[in-house]
């Protein structure tokens, strides 16, 4: 039975046992190339889900939109998507007893950008997605049942996550300013980055109190910088890596070169942490420690 | 009829920017966005949409209003000067031209005439190019466009082998085209070419009447649940063109602009007692469905969508206004 099969019957299952009453996978879209999120309610319609090399959409976040209702939803988690249900565990953003995992381990996905270009005929020859390069975690850090899906590709060596941050840091301070600027005069404040990221579970982002002054809703570098700069920021520590955000940009800004930043200056300053992966391992920034590497440094 | 050798172009458009900005698609990084042309870049001129629609020449992402200083009993406005530079826009395929008309309709009529708008619209020369190959998400000729032959432009081109031809439609159009009149020659025997087909295909007939008995539909609903609430689709749409109005004050003094805004944020509709009659997705992306596919042509008889493509391609949830439409015709009141 092909991961797909196995997918739909799961699905079937859980709704009509009612054990959960919502599933979230992934069915085909407009074209080949796509396949983005779908939501399931009824068991006859367990046959919309897929399996393909383009399921590249993180499902955890849409738990951010059932956590004030009583639903019991059965989610589909690649391992990426995996360490954004154990964060939003530790952040109490959804209980556990409402949740059921159903965990992939990923083979790594494609480039579904590179697809639309390259057309259909050169399906077999295409990139791996850009945000599954390197990947730590292919396979599900926390389910309550693993689906095998096809052979581990080569993902790359988790090094080669790196090596944007690398070009950066030899840059001299203007270069690197004039990198950035460059890129964030771009934006467009679209705030898909945002939206898309399991991460960002504030209730109210600070973008969106715009009364308060913090940032004005012109569009000007000024504002695109600091909210660039805040967003980072913010998911320090709590980024899984799971490369959404770069992957929605549609300016196609290096979102995660300034994410990764954050990450091995964490690891540098805090000792190795990789966000999500355990669900007792607190997150760098949220825990005090006299132990951290930096301590006697700072005294 | 005139044609122009490709190695021409460049001064073609050094031609055009004599007390002009001329404003082309260029690659800039990884995308295609128009930008100013300063006699280098990337042209980028081949088939297909630039990412952003060139509708920020007329309707900026921010534009001043005025500027203001108070202090004490005593305050001062200043009127800013409307925008006074003479622009040339290059390259704008059908779709986009259209949307300068609905731009127009929003704009210049029923009553209001914006100002800012106007002068900017006056004072650029819009040269379209044709499409002779279509990308998957183009749907242009739904709508009646033909994406070999723009609407309301000044210059009409048209890729042909070794350069372009160069058609003048209106007398600024001619104008320009006696202006480069050393780069241009008669173009004898040459045939303008095929225009695209696009094989994605919408049927409009009755949309309009079944949407309108559909504002209550549960369809909305499941719809948005995929629907992660960004701004792509409305700000790379070249017909959104909804804007907020607000004011930067620095102690005594500031200015009161407009941005862009977008009826997919929660803050939108966000009243000042705090009540927000689009609570949700639902509400909100209904709303810009609506708008595009009924609200629009209630008011001005004509779509608010021109089958550009580009949210169909960037939406990183693929909410597919095709599809809705196809669904829109399907589902049972």
């Amino acid at each position: 039975m092909s991961l797909q099969d196995k997918m739909r019957e799961r699905a079937r299952e859980l709704l009509e046992s009612g054990a959960v009453n919502m599933v979230i996978g992934w069915e085909k879209g407009t074209f080949w190339y796509l396949s983005p999120p779908a939501f399931i309610t009824t068991p006859e319609e367990a046959d919309r889900l897929v399996w393909d090399e383009f399921c590249l959409n993180n499902l955890s976040k849409y738990l951010l939109d059932y956590r004030n209702t009583d639903d019991k939803i059965a989610l589909f988690v690649k391992g990426c998507d995996s360490r954004n249900v154990v964060r939003l565990l530790q952040d109490n953003q959804f209980p556990r007893e409402r949740l059921y995992l159903l965990g992939i381990k990923c083979p790594g996905l494609k480039d579904s950008r590179a697809a639309s270009l390259l057309g259909e005929e050169k399906r077999a020859e295409l990139p791996l997605a850009p945000k599954c390069v390197g990947c730590t975690h292919p396979e599900p850090v926390i389910y309550d049942e693993l689906l095998e899906a096809g052979v581990s590709g080569d993902l790359g060596s988790p090094e080669k996550r790196f090596e944007d941050v690398e070009k950066i840091e030899a840059m001299s301070y203007d270069e690197r300013y004039a990198f950035w600027v460059n890129a964030y005069a771009r934006c467009i404040r679209c705030y898909a980055c945002r939206n898309v990221c399991p991460a960002c579970d504030c209730r109210e982002c600070i973008f969106d109190r715009t009364q308060t002054g913090w940032c004005g809703k012109q569009m000007g570098l000024t504002q695109n910088m600091f909210f660039a700069i805040t967003r980072a920021l913010h998911v320090a520590g709590r980024c899984t890596e799971c490369g959404e955000c770069e992957r929605v940009c549609p300016q196609r800004l290096p979102i995660m070169t300034l994410n990764r930043k954050i990450i091995k200056e964490l690891n540098a300053l805090f000792g190795p942490y990789e966000a999500g992966v355990s669900l007792e391992a607190k997150p760098p920034v949220v825990e005090y420690r006299p132990d951290d590497p930096d301590f006697e440094e700072r005294r | 009829m005139y044609k122009l050798a490709t190695e021409k172009l460049p001064e073609l458009l050094q031609c055009w920017s004599q007390g002009a900005t001329v404003y082309v698609p260029q690659k800039v990084g990884e995308v295609t966005l128009f930008r100013p042309f300063k006699g280098q870049g990337d042209l980028a001129l081949g088939e297909g949409n630039t990412l952003e629609p060139p509708k920020d020449l007329f309707f900026p992402r921010t534009e001043k209003l005025y500027d203001y200083w108070a202090s004490g009993k005593e305050a001062r406005l200043e009127p800013v000067e409307l925008h006074p530079d003479r622009a040339v826009l290059v390259g704008v395929r059908s779709c986009d031209a259209r949307s300068f008309l609905l731009l127009d309709q929003v704009f210049l009529t029923r009553g209001y005439v914006d100002e800012f708008y106007k002068k900017r619209r006056e004072n650029t020369a819009v040269v379209a190019l044709a499409c002779t190959q279509a990308a998957p998400t183009c749907f242009c000729t739904s709508f009646g466009i033909d994406p070999g032959r723009a609407e309301g432009v000044d210059v009409q081109m048209w890729p042909v082998p070794g350069g372009y031809l160069l058609e003048a439609l209106t007398p600024r159009g001619e104008e320009m085209l006696k202006q480069a009149s050393g780069l241009l020659a008669p173009a004898e025997g040459e045939k303008i070419p095929a225009p695209a087909q696009p094989s994605l295909q919408v049927e409009l007939e009755g949309l309009v009447e079944k949407l309108q008995k559909m504002f209550d539909h549960p369809y909305w609903g499941e719809l948005s649940r995929k629907c992660l609430g960004c701004a792509i689709c409305t700000y790379l749409c070249p017909t959104c063109h909804c804007f907020d109005i607000d004011c930067e004050t620095i102690e005594t003094s500031g200015y009161r602009f407009r941005c862009w805004d977008t009826c997919l944020f929660a803050h939108y509709t966000l009243m000042a007692g705090g009540r927000n009659p689009r609570p949700t997705r639902k509400e909100r992306l209904r709303n810009r469905l609506l708008h595009k596919l009924q609200y629009f042509v209630e008011r001005y008889g004509q779509f608010a969508c021109v089958g550009c493509g580009r949210c169909l391609e960037l939406c990183p949830v693929n909410v597919d206004i095709t599809k809705v439409i196809r669904d829109v015709k399907e589902v049972s009141l």
